[in-house]
Order: C-alpha cells, then structure tokens, then sequence
C-alpha cells in the first residue's frame, strides 16, 4: 500500500497563540505539501519523488522552517540544511549551511544522484549546485517579516519560538512508501532562530535527522544536538532490524526513553514497508499529515 | 543503632570504584587502553619501502604512546584521544592535519569529531581551512557550545571566538600531497570523455583514506572516540566525509563502545558504521570483535565500501579490523599489549 507522512515541525505549540486564521494557513501549507506528495504516489511514481515533491512545497511555504521563511541566524541570514536517502540502495545526499540555494531538497537530490559523495557543505555546495546549473537566489528571498521579527526578539533577550510563529525546532520532512514498496525519507530546515552561523543540525546528517532502509525509514523533527547524539533515525531502524520491535515501539523508546533520558525533546515520523506509518512526538505539538492509498487522510497539530 | 559519621560516608563514595573493588578481592584495577589507526588502504604494500615503513611506525608509536601516558598518569579517555589524535595531525605523514590532502582548489580542508562515551557528548567541525589541530576545535564545540556540529567559516569564527589562533593555509600543504594532487588532476585530464562528471571523477588511489583516529578507555571506566582527517585528494571544495558525522565515522556510549573509522566515507555515512558496530554490540549481543567483523567484512565489503574500523569496549576488549589492503594502527593497554600494525600480518610488539 502505499502511503507518504509529512511533517512541519515539533515542539511548543502554545493553542493561545496560535490564531485560527494562522492556524488554518498551516494546516491549507500541510494540505498542499501532504496532496502534492500524495499525487506522485498515486500516479504511480517512486517514493523518491513524493517526498522530494512534499519537502519542495513546506520550503517554499513561508510558515515552516526551511526554504523560504526559514529561522534566521545570528548575522540575519537564511543558512539552510536538507537531506534526501533512497531507502532502495542506501543511496544519500545532502547539503549544509547554503544560503543561496531556492530549494536545498532538489540540491540534496543532485548530490546523491550526480555526484560521488553524500555531503556537501557551505561555498563548496553551492559551487557544486552552479556546476549543475542551479540558478543561485540572494539571501534576501528566504527572509520573511516574520523570522525578522522573531530574530530581533530572540536577541532581544526573549525565548522565541523557531516553530510558531511557530517553532522551536521547525524542521520539515517527509517520509514515502510507493507501489512497490521502496521507502524514501527527506528532511530540509533553516535549524535554529539566532543560530551561531556554520551551526549544523541533525537534518542533513544521515542517520540522526534522516534514514531510510529497505524496512522501515524514519526522519526526526526534534532538538537537533538531541537528535545526533543520539543517531535518532538509524537508531529506530535498527531497533526494529536488530531487536524486532515494532515500528511504533521503537519510535517510542527513541523519544520518550532514550532522547528524554538525554534532556532533548521533539518527534519521529516513520514509515514501514507495509505503508504503516508512526507519527509520535514527546513535545507539546507536531505538524504533521498522513495519506494512504486505503482513504487515510489526516492532518494534525496536537 | 550508630550511624557512621557523614564525611567518612563521603568519603567512601568518593573513593575510585576500583579501590574498593581491589582492595576486597586483591584485584587489579580497571584496565587502560587505547587503539589507534593512522588510515586504512593507504599504500599498497609493494610500494612500502623499509625506510617509509619505518618512518610510518614511528609517528604512529609516537601517537600510541602519547595518548596511553595520558591514561597511565589517571587522565581522562577524552584527554587521550586528543592527545593521541593531535600528535597524528601534527605528523605531515599522515591525512590529518599538517600534510592533509588537498582538495581541488589545491587546500586543506579539515574535518574531525570528538564524542565522549558518559553522557554521550560529542563535539565536531567540517570544512575548515585555517585550524592547526580540527581534533581540538572539535573538543571545543563540544564543551564550549551548545551545538555538535559546526562548519566552515562559521567554525573558523567560533575558533576565534575561543581564543584559538588560526593559520594560513599554507601551513597544511607538504610537496607530497601538492604532487599527489598534480597526479590525480592529471588523472582526470586523462579520463575519457563521457564517463563521470567533473564530480564523479575517480578519487581512489594512495592517500586518499589516510584518516587518523583514536579510542580510550580510562581508570574511571568512561570511553571516548575521536577522529580528524583533510578527506580525499581533488575532493569537491565543501566534502564532508563520514568523519565528523557523529554515528558515520565516530561514536562513543559508555553503555556500549567507542568506534573510530577509516574507508571510504561516503559508504560509512550511508551505513552509519561506527553507531552500527555498538548497535550490535547492544541488540544482537555480539561481541565487539564479532560486531567489527560484521559491519567490515560483510555489510561494507557487501556494499563496495573499502576500509576499518578500531573498536574498544569498557572491559577493555580491542577489535582492529579492515577489509582493505591494509590499515596502519596500533593499540596498548595495561595488559601488556604494545603493538603497531601495518598490514594483516605484520604485528610488532
């Protein structure tokens, strides 16, 4: 059966400040990534796509963290990290700290696909995406009011939230299982509001913010220094490889027992081969949506 | 009933657990150890000279015997792998460091991870040019940030931050690695057209898997891992390899092992070896040399992925394994064992 999740971020999601008129925008920019990537599936393509598809969309949606609208660092600027791993072969790329790149999830995808590494960082990434004839896009683009304003706030002494409007730790993702049951995973963000820039997070780390194996895939929504100390994504494939827990138990473990014990919090959306999918967060809330092919249509916040 | 007074309950709790273990059973302390490797596949044995071999030997017992001291006079895991770790960046000979090897644009670009089994924490940078010792900033963002992992210009301006000088990037470059890289761009002219792209370009041969690294067990029973290396010759500027990735090329838990790893990166990322080899430790109760043995001669070799991995556990267990034609490495500990290893069967005590 086949199936996509997504998700646009985890952690406190305070109801009261979450108006029903930006409530609605979240849920309309969640619809439309969830539907985008859903189509692919539908008409038959690879999980690939869908979830490249559905990451495109929360990028350029300027409510989530990553793409356009992206947290902002220290010095005002968008600097962003996306990861893509086709649970087929192994196969991965990914990209950090760019800032000049309109869609860093189509770059991750270049970097597995016509390149020999996984990861390529900073100047040397985007030497690459002009290589491959991406066209560079200034800095400015990504910047909204809005990150503007909670960039000033967080360096005026106050705890903003990157998610809401929201977001402590706005990430996007999506996970996909297609018609013939291979399983992809993508994940893009602009990490942290008032990130020191350079500052990697788990996201385009293989393993820690995304991971795909035939069986299962899994890509996290969290704390990212959490997330990778803790190898977070591979960390739920291999409980369920090595240790036969089923995929919402090893889910579990990960955010309750083992990223709790270690004082980080956030959420896993996760996907079997069967098209079963696990949403589970240990933070207040988690964007998210599922479609499958058996009528499941769901977008939730808390 | 008599309470004992509170300072000698202190007291107690603040004795070493290997004190009062020894002192009720009359057993030795907790064994020390420390393994290092200085690159797997580095050079073919053919082309090893007696002179070269010597001269190799030599920076790696320099390494060894630096990082043990600092275990054998009661320092921390942590401390030995950096010191272990630095001494190999500091030797041009080796991928790390000084004498790193150079990119396409003709410069060093460093990579290095540090991760500390209680806890865990971890510590790494990537992609930068102008640190003398990556393995040392790396500690820093472990312990002086709130991040794991920081990269290029935004890691050179936490380095400043810090108070750690930087260098030019002159400092990095050796004649051998700039001859090397003369020899692989040549390479490239020669490859015929229609094969891979100017990224795909054929980035094997000596030197091009020269990472170093090391893993410690201390007196107070914590592991630590840590790893630093300049990558591939002609890599594509910006090119991370696995080893700053936390999982990939470096892992430490104290509930399990710490793991250092040499090879092709990008098979390592993809394989996420180094946490692997502890999740088999972990779930399918292996033990660390048979973990080793899997993740190197099955699942890498399976896959393509050419290179080893060093391992180390809390009762002091040491694996060393790889499936390339060689691995330069070395290991010691309070057992005794002193040895520098180059290929599968040339164990020196």
């Amino acid at each position: 059966m086949y199936a996509i999740a997504i998700h646009g971020g985890a952690g406190a999601v305070p109801r009261a400040t979450l108006s029903a008129e930006r409530e609605r925008s979240y849920r309309t920019g969640l619809e439309a990534a969830l539907d985008g990537g859903y189509a692919v599936l539908e008409r038959g393509g690879t999980s690939l796509d869908a979830v490249a598809a559905a990451v495109r969309l929360l990028e350029d949606h300027p409510a989530f963290n990553a793409g356009h609208g992206a947290a902002l660092t220290r010095d005002g600027a968008a600097e962003l990290d996306a990861a893509i791993m086709d649970g087929r072969q192994l196969r991965a790329g990914a990209v950090a700290s760019v800032r000049h790149i309109k869609n860093p999830i189509d770059l991750a995808r270049r970097v597995m696909e016509k390149s020999r590494h996984v990861l390529l960082v900073g100047a040397g990434a985007e030497e690459f995406a002009l290589e491959e004839h991406f066209t560079l896009v200034p800095n400015q683009y990504f910047r909204t009011a809005e990150r503007l304003g909670q960039l000033e706030s967080e360096q005026r002494g106050e705890r903003v939230s990157d998610l809401v409007p929201p977001s402590p730790h706005g990430t996007v993702g999506a996970v996909a299982c297609d018609a013939s049951g291979n399983l992809a995973a993508a994940t893009s963000t602009g990490g942290m509001t008032n990130k020191r820039p350079g500052r990697v997070g788990d996201s385009p780390i293989i393993g820690a913010g995304t991971y795909a194996k035939n069986g299962v895939c899994a890509v996290s929504a969290g704390h990212g220094e959490y997330f990778i100390r803790a190898v977070a994504a591979h960390h739920v494939v291999a409980a369920v490889e090595y240790r036969g827990l089923t995929l919402a138990q090893a889910a579990h473990e990960q955010l309750h027992v083992v990223l709790r014990g270690l004082g980080g919090e956030g959420g896993l959306i996760a996907i079997d081969r069967a098209g079963g999918v696990i949403m589970d967060f240990s933070s207040e809330g988690m964007f998210r949506g599922v479609r499958d092919a058996s009528g499941r249509r769901e977008i939730a916040i808390y | 009933m008599s309470r004992p007074p509170l300072p000698a309950i202190l007291a107690l709790l603040l004795v070493p657990a290997w004190l009062v273990c020894g002192a009720a059973h009359g057993a030795a302390p907790p064994p020390i150890a420390i393994v290092i490797h200085g690159g797997a596949g580095v050079i073919e044995r053919s082309k090893m000279t007696p002179a070269r071999e010597a001269s190799y030997r030599n920076g790696l017992a320099a390494a060894l015997d630096a990082g043990y001291a600092v275990l054998e006079r009661g320092g921390s895991s942590l401390d030995a792998v950096t010191a272990a770790v630095r001494t190999m960046e500091d030797d041009p000979q080796f991928n790390a460091g000084r004498g790193a090897v150079l990119n396409q644009d003709g410069d060093a670009e460093l990579d290095a991870a540090i991760m500390g089994g209680a806890g865990p924490r971890a510590g790494a940078v990537a992609a930068v040019r102008h640190v003398k010792n990556p393995i040392e900033l790396a500690r820093l963002v472990m312990e002086k940030s709130p991040h794991v992992l920081l990269v290029a210009d935004g890691a050179e301006d936490f380095a400043l931050e810090q108070g750690v000088a930087l260098v030019p990037r002159e400092y990095f470059r050796t004649e051998q690695r700039e001859h090397e890289l003369e020899e692989a761009r040549r390479a490239e002219a020669a490859r015929p057209a229609g094969t891979p792209t100017t990224h795909a370009r054929a980035l094997s041969g000596e030197n091009s898997r020269g990472t170093v690294g090391a893993v410690a067990l201390d007196r107070d029973g914590n592991l630590a891992a840590a790893t630093s290396t300049g990558g591939l010759t002609n890599k594509h500027t910006g090119r991370v390899g696995d080893t700053p990735l936390i999982g990939a090329g470096t892992y430490a838990s104290n509930d399990c092992c710490a793991v250092s790893g040499t090879g092709q990166g990008e098979y390592y990322i993809r394989q996420v070896v180094a946490y692997d080899v502890c999740a088999l430790v972990r779930y399918r109760h292996m033990g660390l040399a048979q973990a080793v043995h899997e993740v190197v001669q099955v699942k890498l070799r399976h896959s393509g992925g050419e290179g080893g991995v060093i391992a180390l556990d809390r009762a002091g267990n040491i694996a060393m394994d790889f499936n390339s034609a060689g691995m330069f490495r070395g290991a010691r500990d309070s057992h005794g064992r002193r040895e520098i290893a180059m290929y599968p069967d040339s164990v020196a005590h």
